[in-house]
């Protein structure tokens, strides 16, 4: 091809790419802290999982999926206080408004782990990778420990 | 005449109002009133029946939950295991607490005991058919029922999550709400312990 043709297709293709490249995902202004995920006795297989997510954007995200190779399924749920009654239930997504925070924990948003592939001891850690509204996606690595209440999840404690 | 009779009704009427005044703290026991009845129970354990006969002469903490639960049971039961870390071994030789499971499908007495032992051995993992546990726990407060959702887990309990404090003589003597904190747990058992 003449160097010309040449030029423009380098040209289009880099002009094209450039919203690719350039453009930040949703996933980079998230920020993930504390994880953890709730060690459980051997003979169940499902558990919970948290962190604590926060927008630097300008604009709303949301986590809309979530994975770990650690469960055959992984789904996101909630915790809803009803007359006095505990009612967990999946959700479609979890919010975390621009420039705020959401804080998954004991006894509210938890994603679930369901059928573990084998049995969670503390101190080792989990992969998960949630996916947000746009498909950014991040890792965490989530370690295992024995959970109490909110409170007690922060390091330190 | 009349006027003898009013001043003695109205003599009376004074007793009568400060009789009632006096007493009334007695005949209204707001916490006995608010309380349920709790009352006498057998339930399966996978070392043979558990019933609360049985246990009289100890503290019996009670809490509806089910294994499967991965959030609100696993948090009530830890809480629970730390309040008897705190007590002493005297203390804690008087307690016994019962996991009772509100989901017998899932949750055999077999399943149910390194469950619950994984918590604190003092923890005793029970349950028996649905309708039993359903007539047991309105006794006790409790309440719980089967939702299915579009979940891979198939089903949630959806459960009440309080913990029933049963003195060594058998009685119901307080319901503590959920995620009452270890000292709070400490503090009731000591109070019926004595």
């Amino acid at each position: 091809m003449t160097r010309t043709r040449a030029f423009v297709i380098a040209f289009t293709t880099g002009l094209a790419a450039a919203p690719a490249l350039w453009a930040a995902g949703a996933a980079d202004h998230i920020q993930t802290t504390d994880p953890s995920v709730r060690v459980v006795p051997t003979g169940q297989d499902q558990t919970a999982a948290y962190l604590t997510l926060r927008n630097n954007d300008k604009q709303d995200h949301s986590v809309v999926k979530a994975a770990s190779p650690a469960a055959r399924v992984t789904e996101l749920h909630t915790v809803v206080d009803e007359g006095g009654m505990k009612k967990m239930r999946p959700v479609p997504k979890m919010d975390i408004k621009a420039g705020s925070e959401t804080k998954l924990q004991p006894g509210g948003l938890h994603i679930m782990l369901i059928g573990l592939k084998q049995p969670l001891r503390e101190g080792t850690h989990v992969t998960i990778t949630l996916t947000f509204e746009d498909g950014s996606s991040r890792n965490i690595s989530a370690p295992v420990r024995a959970i109490t209440a909110p409170s007690a999840m922060k390091p330190g404690h | 005449m009349k006027k003898k009779y009013i001043f003695l009704f109205v003599l009376l009427a004074v007793v009568g109002l400060v009789a009632g005044a006096l007493l009334a703290p007695r005949l209204m026991s707001h916490t006995d009133s608010t309380l349920p009845p709790g009352g006498d129970f057998t339930l399966d354990s996978a070392d043979g029946p558990v019933s609360l006969v049985s246990l009289r002469g100890k503290v019996v903490l009670i809490y509806f939950g089910y294994a499967s639960c991965p959030d609100v049971c696993p948090t009530s039961l830890a809480l629970i295991a730390t309040a008897l870390h705190a007590l002493t071994p005297a203390e804690r030789e008087r307690v016994r607490v019962l996991f009772v499971s509100v989901d017998p499908a899932r949750d055999t007495p077999a399943r149910l005991k390194p469950y619950a032992a994984h918590f604190h051995p003092d923890i005793i993992g029970v349950t028996a058919q649905a309708s039993v546990l359903g007539e047991m726990a309105r006794r006790y407060g409790a309440a719980f029922s089967y939702t299915p959702v579009s979940s891979a887990t198939g089903y949630v309990v959806d459960h009440t999550s309080s913990t029933a404090v049963v003195a060594p003589n058998g009685r119901l003597v307080e319901l503590l709400p959920h995620a009452t904190a270890p000292p709070e747990i400490v503090a009731a058992i000591r109070h019926v312990l004595r």
